[in-house]
Order: structure tokens, then sequence, then C-alpha cells
């Protein structure tokens, strides 16, 4: 390598020349070169991405102000070239801005936003004004009119690619006949091979915007889109990051950006839902990231031949005999009250000791006192020799294992399964001991960890490399789920240690501090960010979308609970529509939306096709090929994502990326929706096989009837009761008898089925009925009385409405409520 | 049978055709209950000693399709048996089946013989009035009788008074569809020998076992018809003769004895009628496969399965055949009737029936 470079460092100039050729280059300009990756990749698609831009845009503008979007969007023949006009009826914009909007990439108020828009990057509409200059030559000419102002503006303008900024070749005043409003005419090369898709784009925003009127004229076709609803979409928040979704780097930059001092305010101050509790729930996890936990130790037991007051004793001098018995009954009684004591638990209670005994006795306990206390009580409760002498006082009785090996013994049991025997808990416990004595050898700076601080990862080392050892000497194994409940059982008698976390401007540049801090926030629990920087369709208007664009038999839909991908919360909406006008040959049709934007290109490359494929639809009814791909059949599924920023396959948006969450919820909303469908079909499909057993059934019984009486010689017997039995029907039958000068006239209704049923029954009547029964009522119009009655009968009951009226009156039943499959009118 | 008979079995079909009326005006589904014709529902009946159906019914109701078409049927078969005992015709069950084609109504036409026998079957059952009193036969006549009864057959060609030895050549006495026609006259028979296969039964005439025993040789021709078990039944009944079943050794020879003896689950209802229940197992038995060391063919898959679901068949439930059925099993081996010629075929005359029918205490 060296070589080579001092090659190049001989031939004079040559990086110097490489460098005058290289400069920066605009946005504008790469993207001239770069069209495709903006939707602009043919003359076909051009157009539709236009269009798509301009209406997202005036989509976007108009909700904003609150006002229902009125769309017209228009494309002309001209000459060699097609005339793209999209005006809306937004609030405008002000002459200040419009050039910019208009005539500069990059330029938007949303790719800060953690919101939900069609818009994000800022770069649509002027790419298309980029695109239009580029194939026509022509600049594009803008007219905008905001509320109240008396005149409307006028700018003919292209984009600069040198300098990326709008270049104004007109800018004049004129009239308007929208009082406010945007209108913008491009003039492209163009062609409308690709009507079907930008009709699919038309009608797919009518879908999903069913308060927004469009429509659409071109050369060869005129539709118009009316609105299903005048309610606005709800308006959206903005929102600040969630902690579960952002990445290290992102943090890293957040940290160098923010005012806040300490962690626990950066937290609270830049992420949502992250108030006061929350944040030191993610500075404890940051702290054992961070500095480790310590472990804790049991104080000594009565029986052991540990004594602590002795150690106190011996430690502390000058203190006066009395003072100093005090110090150590305090230490010891102190360090007794605990289950487990970890070393800074034990300097709180040698500090609180030393006060109290300050207190009592007015001698002064000093640092230095208080730190050879500290030492020589947590030598004692590890077990450890501190020097020559301890040792040799200690040797005498400690003739065995340490007080460790005990202690770490009993939490490997607990965590081990019984089959491990004693012993060789015994010894994995001895060789883990020996493990926290070695810390005290350790290079921290002066006498080692002997805190025993450790972090999980050194704790899960210690407990690998015992394991081994374990696993090579008393050959026996010592599997990873034993291993991870050893770390787990004494991760979980540690403790998070008190110490302060660092401050802001220290973790900022620390990449590996930083780490732990984004790895503390994910391990925390966190509640879910807040939707209101969402605006779902709905379940109610996704259903009354598809109804206004499909004759369908059937509607379903599905809005899911927001989730988080990448700190941006989502929410995944599905519908379906079945049946009806929907073409019955070939396979069904997905509709992909991304924030209300219609996806019309890149089927292939979609999450949600590979969603949609995914499933196993004959599950749910339909029909599928080979059991997996798009379903066939007369049906329509729809599916929605809506997100602060929708991850796109590409800068055309034509594609969702394959995000896991994402995924996860598309499919769990398309289920939801496919549940409704599956219980549609299946009593459809009940429904059917009910005609058919009717069908049948109405032939077989009254040629049995007949032959019956053939054979017995008696006229035909009336089948209708039992064949309303039969079918569990519901029988709604008319009697009528003679009383005095009229008749009294009786409708009964027997409810056969095992299900209660309402119905609304009307009769109508030539004649005024009186005497009417009870929960009847009775309208008179021109002529002709209409008794109407909404009976509840419950199963294998009845119910009976009477009347009576005149000789000569005639009736005419009408029944609704109950399918008609199921019923059996008989007058 | 006399016309008053023929009246009163066309009346108890009507009344059935009645049934269903009255149900269809009381808005009732039509339906019709049967007992269920399985080895699972047939007990044991102790006052008359014989197999019948238990509590467990089916009910053909119109409530389904299958059932409402099964109900069409029924009243199209009615009203063919009415007219036909009307009429004073009779009729196979195989004639009943291709008649259905004739009928107007596609949804009433069977569609197997099954279906139309087991349409009979229901409504014997359920009328209570037997096949042969709806004049319904089946295919293949009676089989044949020999030996020294003499009797007098009501006949449609008038009365025919025959000897079963004396009036008959080698084949014998031909069974009539209906024994009721006949009426015994006079019986010089010690006992009953029913024999199942044609070769054993030409063998036994041909060695003269009738005459040197006084035996009555029926001939079972497999599966016994039902007009075989009824005249068993008569000459058991009216003649005080006892009644020896001879057949194969293996399964489903003994399901022949069984239903001569205790009647078949297909009949079941009819068992008081044509079951004889004093009627005893001559062999071969699985003991005598051993004893008398007869040539034997080994225990098919399907043979030990027949053995084994006998083994929980009710009628067969005694020690006596719980004691060779096991044997049997032990052995797996089978042995056939004709395989006693392996000693002579004079053995069956001279040895095997006469040591057998001793130690039965017939002879």
């Amino acid at each position: 390598m060296t070589s080579f470079q001092s090659t190049l460092g001989d031939e004079p100039g040559i990086a110097e020349e490489l460098a005058e050729s290289q400069q920066s280059i605009s946005i504008a300009e790469f993207f001239e070169k770069n069209k495709h990756m903006l939707g602009f990749d043919s003359g076909a698609r051009g157009l539709v991405t236009a269009v798509k831009e301009a209406v997202d845009n005036a989509l976007d503008a108009a909700e904003e102000s609150g006002i229902l979007p009125d769309i017209y969007v228009e494309i002309q023949e001209v000459g060699d070239y097609y005339r793209l006009i999209v005006e809306d009826n937004g609030p405008g914009l002000t002459k200040e801005s419009l050039p910019k909007v208009f005539g500069k990439l990059l330029y938007g108020s949303r790719f800060h936003a953690r919101e939900q828009s069609r818009g994000q990057q800022g770069i649509g509409i002027s790419a298309a004004v980029l695109y239009a200059q580029l194939t026509s030559g022509k600049p594009a000419k803008i007219t905008s009119r905001t509320q109240g102002s008396e005149e409307a503006e006028y700018f003919e303008l292209i984009v600069d690619t040198d300098t990326n900024e709008p270049e104004i070749s007109v800018e004049e005043t004129t009239t308007w006949d929208r009082p406010h409003g945007t209108r913008i005419e491009l003039e492209m090369e163009a062609n409308m091979r690709a009507r079907q898709q930008l009709h699919d784009y038309i009608k797919h925003t009518a879908v999903v915007n069913p308060h927004a009127r469009l429509e659409l004229r071109e050369p060869q076709e005129h539709f118009k889109f009316e609105r299903a609803t005048d309610q606005l979409p709800e308006e959206t928040e903005e929102i600040r990051p969630h902690p579960h979704g952002v990445e290290l780097g992102t943090v890293m930059k957040m940290l160098t950006a923010t005012d806040s001092q300490t962690v626990s305010g950066f937290v609270q101050e830049e992420f949502t839902r992250v108030g006061k509790k929350t944040a030191d729930s993610i500075i404890d996890a940051f702290r054992d990231r961070y500095y480790g936990r310590e472990m804790r130790w049991r104080p000594p037991a009565t029986h052991e031949a540990v004594d602590l007051h002795a150690a106190v004793e011996d430690a502390t001098a000058n203190k006066g005999a009395e003072a100093t018995a005090a110090f150590a009954a305090a230490i010891a009684d102190g360090v007794a009250d605990h289950d487990r004591i970890a070393h800074h638990e034990l300097l709180e209670t040698v500090e609180s000791a030393a006060e109290a005994v300050e207190d009592e006795h007015g001698t002064t306990f000093g640092d230095t006192v208080r730190e050879n206390a500290v030492e020589a009580v947590w030598l004692e409760l590890i077990d450890a020799e501190a020097d020559a002498e301890t040792d040799e006082s200690d040797g005498a009785e400690g003739d065995s294992d340490s007080r460790l090996v005990a202690d770490l013994s009993d939490l490997a049991d607990e965590a081990t399964s019984t089959r491990k025997d004693d012993e060789i808990i015994h010894a994995f416990a001895d060789r883990l001991a020996a493990k926290f004595d070695a810390e005290l050898e350790s290079d921290e700076e002066d006498g080692g960890n002997v805190r025993h601080r450790l972090t999980r990862t050194d704790l899960r080392e210690h407990v690998d490399r015992v394991a081994d050892l374990t696993e090579e000497y008393d050959d026996v194994s010592f599997g990873e789920t034993a291993r991870g409940n050893v770390t787990d059982a004494i991760w979980d008698v540690m403790a998070t240690v008190p110490d302060d976390p660092p401050l802001v401007r220290e973790l900022d540049g620390d990449r590996d501090a930083t780490s732990d801090l984004v790895d503390a926030m994910r391990a925390t629990d966190i509640m879910a960010p807040p939707t209101r920087c969402l605006a779902p369709i709905s379940e109610d208007l996704i259903t009354a979308g598809l109804k206004k664009e499909f004759d369908a038999d059937f509607y379903a839909s599905a809005t899911r609970d927001a989730g988080v991908s990448g700190g941006d919360p989502f929410i995944v909406e599905a519908g379906i529509a079945y049946g009806g006008e929907l073409p019955a040959e070939g396979t069904g049709d997905v509709m992909r939306f991304a924030n209300r934007v219609p996806l019309v290109y890149q089927r292939g490359a979609c999450a949600t096709t590979d969603v949609v494929k995914s499933i196993g639809w004959r599950n749910y009814g339909l029909d599928q090929p080979g059991g997996s791909g798009l379903p066939n059949g007369p049906v329509v599924i729809m599916i929605h994502v809506a997100s602060t920023n929708v991850p796109f396959t590409s800068e055309s948006k034509d594609a969702v990326a394959n995000v896991p969450e994402i995924e996860d919820e598309i499919e769990l909303a398309i289920r939801e929706a496919a549940r409704d469908l599956k219980s549609y079909l299946n009593k459809r499909r009940s429904m059917q096989q009910r005609r058919k057993k009717q069908n049948v059934l109405g032939k077989i019984l009254p040629e049995m009837a007949t032959k019956v009486a053939e054979v017995t010689g008696r006229d035909e017997p009336d089948i209708d009761d039992a064949i309303a039995r039969i079918m569990n029907n519901v029988l709604v039958e008319r009697d009528v008898t003679e009383n005095g000068d009229g008749q009294a006239v009786s409708v009964v209704v027997e409810n056969n089925s095992s299900t209660n049923e309402s119905l609304e029954i009307t009769d109508i009547v030539s004649a005024e009925p009186t005497a009417l029964s009870d929960g009847a009522t009775v309208v008179e119009m021109d002529g002709e009385w209409f008794v109407k009655w909404e009976p509840e009968v419950g199963s294998d009951d009845e119910a009976a409405l009477e009347y009576e009226v005149p000789a000569d009156a005639t009736f005419d039943l009408d029944i609704k409520g109950v399918e008609s499959e199921k019923l059996t009118v008989n007058q | 049978m006399s016309a008053d008979d023929t009246q009163q079995a066309r009346e108890q079909l009507i009344d059935l055709a009645a049934q269903f009326y009255d149900q269809f005006e009381l808005g009732e589904i039509p339906h019709m209950s049967v007992p269920t014709r399985t080895k699972n529902n047939i007990e044991y009946d102790e006052e008359m000693d014989v197999w019948v159906y238990g509590d467990r019914e089916s009910t053909r109701s119109a409530n389904s399709v299958r059932g409402a078409r099964k109900l069409l049927k029924a009243v199209y078969t009615i009203e063919f048996l009415a007219d036909q005992l009307e009429a004073d015709r009779s009729s196979t069950l195989r004639e009943l089946y291709y008649l259905s084609e004739s009928w107007d109504n596609d949804e009433a036409q069977f569609n197997d013989q099954d279906e139309s026998n087991s349409m009979v079957e229901d409504l014997e059952i359920v009328s209570g009035v037997t096949r042969e009193d709806f004049h319904m036969r089946p295919e293949e006549s009676g089989a044949t009788l020999m030996g020294p009864l003499h009797l007098r057959e009501q006949t449609r060609r008038g009365e025919r008074e025959i000897h079963c030895q004396e009036d008959v050549g080698e084949g014998g006495y031909q069974i009539p569809n209906n024994p009721d026609t006949i009426e015994f006259l006079d019986c010089d028979a010690d006992f009953i020998l029913a024999v199942e296969t044609g070769g054993m039964r030409d063998r036994l005439v041909e060695n003269g076992f009738d005459e040197e025993y006084n035996a009555l040789i029926v001939h079972l021709k497999g599966q016994p018809a039902r007009a075989t078990r009824r005249i068993t039944k008569r000459l058991h009944d009216e003649l005080g003769l006892p009644v020896t079943v001879f057949t194969d050794g293996d399964p489903w020879s003994y399901r022949i004895y069984g239903s001569v003896a205790y009647g078949s689950i297909k009949s079941a209802h009819l068992s008081e009628y044509l079951a004889t229940p004093e009627a005893d197992f001559i062999g071969i038995q699985p003991a005598d496969i051993v004893e008398y060391e007869l040539p034997t063919d080994p225990l098919s898959d399907s043979d030990i399965n027949a053995l084994e679901s006998e083994l929980e068949d009710p009628r067969f439930q005694t020690e006596y055949w719980e004691e060779q059925i096991e044997l049997q099993l032990d052995l797996g081996k089978k042995s056939e009737q004709q395989s006693l010629a392996s000693h002579g075929l004079d053995f069956v005359t001279e040895t095997y029936l006469p040591e057998r029918l001793d130690e039965m205490g017939v002879l």
C-alpha cells in the first residue's frame, strides 16, 4: 500500500486535477437525471404521477384548513403535448411561498413533522413542474387566491436546476371565479397509455376520501365522484418520537441538539409518552447497563462464625470503647436488617450508624473511620482475606468454603432443574464464587472491583465460563437454559446502583454510553404513542367509501389499534367488498393506500400484497388456487396504512416496505375483516342450502300429500304448517272468520326457528280496521289502511295480530325483518 | 291364506298412510319410527326364548331431504302393495324394484334393490304384517325337504297331497314361499337334520340316511330363507320333532345355525315366528377338527374378525359357543362338511353323524 501511495504522490497535480472536476450537485439537477426515482420514468406514468402529486397536495391543503375538498382534474390534448390542470378549493398560497412550493425541490412543511399527511418530502409537485419544463420546455402556470383577497395571484415559473430555486417569468394579479384555492397548469410530453391507472387512482382516492368531491375530465371520459360524508378526517397533531422506535444515530443527534442537562430531562422533553416515572424506569435500566448492578450478599446468620461486631471494633481506633461498641452494634444490626446487602447499601447503613452514634455519644466519626468500617464489614461479608493477619485469625475456623459459595449454591440450586445433584451445584457455586473473588484483583482503579459491580453481560460471561468448566471437569451438561436461569436468578438479587447517570453533555459523543441508553429505552415498558397524529379513515367510512364505488353484496371493514414502528405510530385498516356487480371471474382486486393516497404502481413489491397473498383465503370461504396467492372471485380487498412516516420502498412512493411490525398489523386487519366475510359467506351458503332444501321438499311433500290422500281416499291435507316447521321457518298465517256483519281477522306469527325473530308486518286493508290488538298501529293513506305491527317472537313461540273489518274488505300482507328463505306466508 | 287376512294386511297398510295424513293435518312433520336393525339393538326375549329388537329406533322424518324422499317412496310402496293385495296378485322383491321405474314420480323411484328391500322390511315392522302377507316373495324359491312326511299344500291350482319321500324325486319336496299354506298329515320322522350345503345333502340322500334313521333332511342352501326357517319352526312346534343343524366348521356357518335357532338381525321382528331356539348344533365343531383329524384350511383375517365379532354377538353368548369359538381361534383352522370324506364316503353317515347324534341324545 505504501508504495502505491507514494506512486500517486509522485505524479503531482492528479489529485488536484481530480478535485477540480468534483463539485456539489443541486438536488434539482440530481432528480433531473433520476426522474424514475420520483415516478416520472415514462410519459404514461409521468402524467399519472403528476396528477397524483397535485391531487395529494390539494387534499392536504384543503383538509388542513378544515375545508371539504373539491378537486377538479382536467387533461387536454395540445398538439404533441398534454396539458394537465388541477384546481382545488384549498386555502390558497401566499405570494411569497407559492413560487417555492412549486419551484423548489425539498421545500415543504412536512418533512420534519411526525404527523400523518399525504406528502412527506416536499418533492412531489415541484418534481412535476420540473418534469413538465424538461419535456415541453414550458413553465408551470399557477393561479392562487387566498380566502378574502380581492384578486388572485398568477405566476409562470420553472425550477432552476442549477440552484434548485424557482425562476419566475410572469408574476401578475388576475381575477378568478373561485373564492379561494389553487390552480396549476402543466404542459408535458405524455400519453394516455396509463389511462387505467389514472382512473384507478382517482376512483381509489374517492374510496378513501369519502369527504372529498372529485372530478376528472380527460380526452375520452368524464367522471364525477360525489361526497359520501361531510365529515372531515380528524385533525392530526404533531408528536415527538417514541422511545421504542428511535435508532442510535438519531439519539446521538438529539443529544447534541437538546437543551436538557440531565438524561431524565432529555427523555422527558424529547420523546413522547415519557413522564417522570417512565424516565426513572429508563434511567434505572440505563444504570444497569452503564454501571452494572452490585451483588447483594446475605448478611451472616447467627450460626455463622462471622463477627461483624469485632470487625468494626478492630477497624475503629481512638473513639472510646463505649462509642465504638455502639457504632459496631449499630452497623451489625443494620446489616442484619437486610435480607441481602449490596456495597452501596452497606455504605448507607454505616453512614446512618455513624450519624446515630455521633448524636448519642458526641464522638465524631469521620470519613476515614466510616470508610474503614465499610471496608472491614464488606470484606467480612464477602469472606475476603484482606491481609495476612485476618487470614490467620479466620483461618482457624474458616476451614472450608467461603460464604459466597453457600449463597451462590442456594441461588443456583433454585434456578436449575432438580436433576442436577447437590455436588455439581456446589462445585459450580465454588467456581462462580472464585470469579467474584477474582473481581477484587480486576483492573479497576484501586483495589479492584471490590463492590462486586457487574453488568448483565459480565455476569453472563462469568456464568458461561464457570458452566464450561463445570461441564469439563464434572462431566455434566450445563445447557443454555440452565445458564440463563442462573444468570437471571443472580441478576434479580443484584441491586441497581444509586450513582447519578452521566449528564447529557457527557453522553454527547459517547457512542457506547448512548447505545446503553437506547437499549434501556427499548427495554422499558412505555405506553404506545398517541394516535392523535394519525387520521384513520374509520370502519364506517371505509364501508361507506367502498359502497360508494363498488356495487357489492357485502362490505366489511376493520381499523386496528395503533402500533409503533421506528418511533412512528401507525394504524392499519382493511376493508373487503364481496359479490354483487364485482367481476366473478379472475383474481380479486387489491387496493392499497398509504396515508389516504392510492398506490397504483409496483403492486408486486408491496408489503400489503405480500400479506394478502400469504393469507389462506380458503379458510375465509374464498377460492384460492393452490392455497396461496391472491384469492379468486368477486372480491375487492382494501388496505390502508396510516403513519407519521410510511416506510416506502422508494421515493416514488409506490409500495410499502416489508416492515415486520406493519406486516403483522396488516395481516390482523385483513383477517378481522375477512372473519366478517366468512360469516357472511357461511350464512349465504346455509341460506342457499335452505333454498335448495326448500325447493326439493317443496316438490316432494305436496306429492306425498297427494299420494297419501289418494291411498286413504280423503281430501288433500294442508301441509303449510308442516313445511314451515320442517324449514325452521317463520310462518305468518291469516285466519279470517265471519263475525256478524264483518269479519274478524287474525294474523298469527309462528316462529319455528331456533332464534328470536323481530318482524315488521304491514297489512294493507281496503277498509278501516277496528278493535285492533295491542302493539299495532294504523295509518290511512289514499283510502287504504296500513296496519303496522312489529312483534318480537321468541323461538318456538307465536304472536297474533287481531282486528275487525267489514265483510267486503281485502288484505295484503307485507313482511320485513326475516330473510325470505325463512319466511312462509299463508294469507 | 284367506281373503280376510289379505283384507287385514291391506287395512294395516292404509292405516299407515292415514297416519302420515294425520301428521300433515296436525301441522306435524310426517315421520315413521322403526327399530334400528343392528347387532347392538337386539335383545333376548326371555318369554319367547328368541332374540328380538331392543328399544333403539331410527326415525324416518320429512325433516330432511333424504327423509322426505324415503317417506315419499314409502307412500308409493304402500299404494302398490295395497293395489296388489286388492287384485290378489303377488310379486318378487326384485319386481318391486323394477316396477318403481314405472311410477310417475322420479323422486319415488328406488335407486337400487337394497333400498326397496329395506323399505319392505320397514313396512313389515311398522305395520306388523309379514312380507308374505303383502304377497312379496324373494327371488329364489325355498329350499328342499326329504323324509318321511305326508302333507297337503294349497296351491293356486288346487290342493296337492304329497309324501316327501315317496312322491318326490331325488331333489326332494320344494318348500313353497309361504309354508303356512301347508297342512301336515302324517309324519314318521324322528328328527330334523338341517344341512348347509347341497353336496352334503345329496350325500346323505344317496346314502339313504333319511330312511335309515327316519330323518327329515332340510336343505338350508346357505343362509336359510324365511320359508325354510318357518317350516322348520312349524315341524318342531306342531310335530314335536327335535331340530339339528349340520354345517361347515367356520364362523359364517355358525351364523347359519344362529339364524335357525335365534333369528337373524334383519328379521328380528319376526323371530317369534321364524326361530327355533331348541335347535341343536351338530357340527362341524372346532373340537371335531381335532377329534376326527379333519383336513383344514387356515383361518383368514376376515374369519378371525367374524369369530371375534361373534364373541360379542348376544346370540352366541353361551358357555358352549364361547368355548368352541375360543378353541377355533386357538387352532387357527376351519373345516368343511365335505372334509369328512377324507375318511371315506360313508364315514359321515356311518360314523360321524351317529356318534354326534348319540352324544346329543337325539338317537
